[in-house]
């Protein structure tokens, strides 16, 4: 019987025609436009081949761009995990407090990160800034430094802010995997006189495989995206020291040369595409070792 | 008293001081919301000598936050709408056909799940249909972008209605739009909410869609109204931070609510792939 079923395709029609006019339909002209000289001063656009392309090579800013949004995904996804994995181990102990805690540390995930931006910029003001005022009662007033103002500094603070933001995703995607591990499992390992290193290392760490693929996956992919933060906190200053990707394409953007900030978006397409289904590939080869 | 309990003990306090930080910046805004600009300035956590309720008459007043708040429930309902049928008839399709042409649609869905959106020709494009700072152009580009994420929800929670139940309801002669429509869209419903509890959350939180596409004051989201209006009172903590409280409350209060389904709903896209 269920072989004679036909389905009719209509039910697709609606999602489809929204998804491909609304997304795939611009995705595919932006690798158009970012060939072409478009521009709020030029009437017609006309068609330049590479040239956009060319023109980044030859842009400091771009490349900075590049440098601190790789370093700024692999940092993020790196500290989000350890403290995502850390959290997660620590609320699988089946405490009293769990279920308040679970909920305190994913919180940041459900506020806009606009609004995080502009708490951590009153957290991070050097003179007034919590921050500063807990680290000068403690004595360390060589700590309390100009967290958002010293280009050497400021790239770091995003980071921090960032992680703060983050961190509670992972912890529940993680949490949840942990919760997937049968107790006897464990149990039995403990009777085996397994440590608690050795148990995580042979028999947790197998397990949330999954989670820590996905995560992983997940992490890299929104810190390539990296947009409000850096925009409340820096603007991708001071200077250009903390420019990423987003805060570089609106900038060229507002300065109407569309085609090039296109070209640029494209890039991070295909740098978000490619790093994604090179750690998606690696990851799964992974779970299937191990 | 064992160690064991010792350190369990230890583990607790270091995990309620870790709950700590992510508490006290929230409190930060709260109290200095209700504080006067000088004492506001100051940053601390000390409550406020007099409470300023004025500051949040102010903020309503001068920060357009009423329009913003029609406007982000406009759209996240709006958005809610055309996902939930846009989303779920495709899932049942998707999980039910075996044809080429669904499966490989399927996937250019999933893809959209990690790309990035294409902004700036989606502006032009707008333009083109004449959609261009209007709600409807709007709910278009977050039911497009939104649906990569409900779809993959929808088809894996499609997996648990049985397909017997399509072929008893069709052997008794109804129809396949009567069979979605009356049996599996409200069976579907589970997962229908949770996928909105996630709209809500995504169209009410965004900034960058509603930056680049929306330039008519108007129309102005809530994150759009306090990013304008932290830029033009950027030196008076108070107001920002009263404003900020009166946009994330709804939020706070949709989590304390809704905790397990916010939770379970972030979480079911990603565990399940």
């Amino acid at each position: 019987m269920s072989k004679g079923l036909k389905y009719p395709l209509y039910f697709l029609f609606p999602a489809a025609a929204i998804y491909l006019t609304f997304f795939i339909a611009p995705t595919l002209s932006s690798f158009y436009y970012s060939l072409t000289d478009w521009h709020i001063d030029v009437h017609e656009v006309t068609f330049i081949g590479f040239e956009n392309y060319i023109r980044m090579f030859s842009e400091d800013v771009l490349l900075l761009a590049l440098k601190n949004t790789l370093l700024l995904a692999v940092l993020v996804t790196l500290l989000q995990n350890l403290f995502g994995l850390l959290l997660a181990l620590a609320l699988n102990e089946k405490l009293k407090l769990t279920p308040i805690l679970r909920a305190v540390f994913y919180m940041p995930q459900i506020i806009c990160p606009l609004v995080i931006g502009y708490v951590f910029t009153a957290l991070l003001n050097p003179e007034m800034g919590l921050v500063n005022m807990l680290l000068r009662a403690a004595g360390l007033d060589f700590l309390a430094l100009d967290w958002l103002s010293d280009p050497d500094i400021a790239f770091f603070s995003i980071i921090a802010t960032e992680v703060w933001r983050v961190t509670g995703f992972a912890m529940i995607i993680y949490l949840a995997g942990l919760q997937t591990i049968p107790s006897s499992i464990i149990e039995y390992a403990q009777i085996d006189g397994a440590g608690y290193w050795s148990r995580f290392r042979h028999i947790t760490f197998p397990l949330i495989a999954p989670a820590v693929t996905i995560n992983f996956l997940l992490s890299i992919i929104n810190s390539l995206k990296v947009f409000e933060i850096v925009l409340v906190l820096t603007r991708g200053g001071p200077g250009y020291s903390t420019e990423v990707f987003n805060t570089y394409i609106m900038r060229h953007f507002g300065q109407g040369e569309y085609g090039y900030s296109t070209a640029v978006n494209v890039v991070l397409f295909f740098i978000i595409s490619v790093i994604g289904l090179a750690v998606l590939s690696i990851l799964r080869k992974r779970e299937v070792d191990i | 008293m064992n160690s064991r309990k010792l350190s369990r003990i230890i583990l607790e306090t270091v995990l309620v001081l870790l709950a700590g930080a992510v508490f006290i910046p929230l409190l930060l805004i709260l109290v200095n919301s209700f504080k006067d600009s000088r004492e506001a300035a100051l940053l601390n956590l000390a409550l406020p000598t007099k409470f300023h309720l004025e500051n949040y008459a102010y903020v309503i007043k001068k920060g357009n936050i009423l329009r913003g708040f029609g406007n982000s429930i406009l759209l996240s309902s709006m958005t809610v709408l055309t996902i939930s049928i846009t989303a779920s008839m495709a899932a049942f399709l998707i999980q039910r056909s075996k044809e080429k042409i669904v499966k490989g649609m399927y996937y250019l869905f999933v893809v959209g799940l990690i790309m990035p959106v294409a902004i700036i020709p989606t502006i032009k494009l707008m333009m083109g249909l004449q959609v261009h700072n209007t709600y409807g152009g709007i709910v278009l580009y977050y039911t497009a972008t939104l649906l990569p994420f409900s779809i993959f929800v929808l088809t894996g929670f499609m997996r648990s209605i049985p397909k017997e139940l399509d072929e008893s309801c069709l052997v008794d002669g109804c129809s396949y739009a009567r069979l979605f429509f009356s049996i599996i869209f409200p069976l579907l419903k589970p997962a229908i909410v949770t996928v909105s509890i996630i709209v809500v959350l995504v169209v009410w939180n965004d900034f960058f869609g509603p930056f680049y596409l929306i330039s008519d004051s108007k129309k102005w989201t809530v994150t759009l109204s306090i990013f304008n209006f932290a830029n033009k009172f950027e030196t008076n903590w108070a107001l920002v931070f009263a404003d900020i409280i009166i946009v994330i409350s709804p939020v706070i209060i949709l989590y304390i609510i809704l905790q397990k389904h916010i939770i379970d709903g972030m979480t079911s896209g990603a565990i399940k792939g």
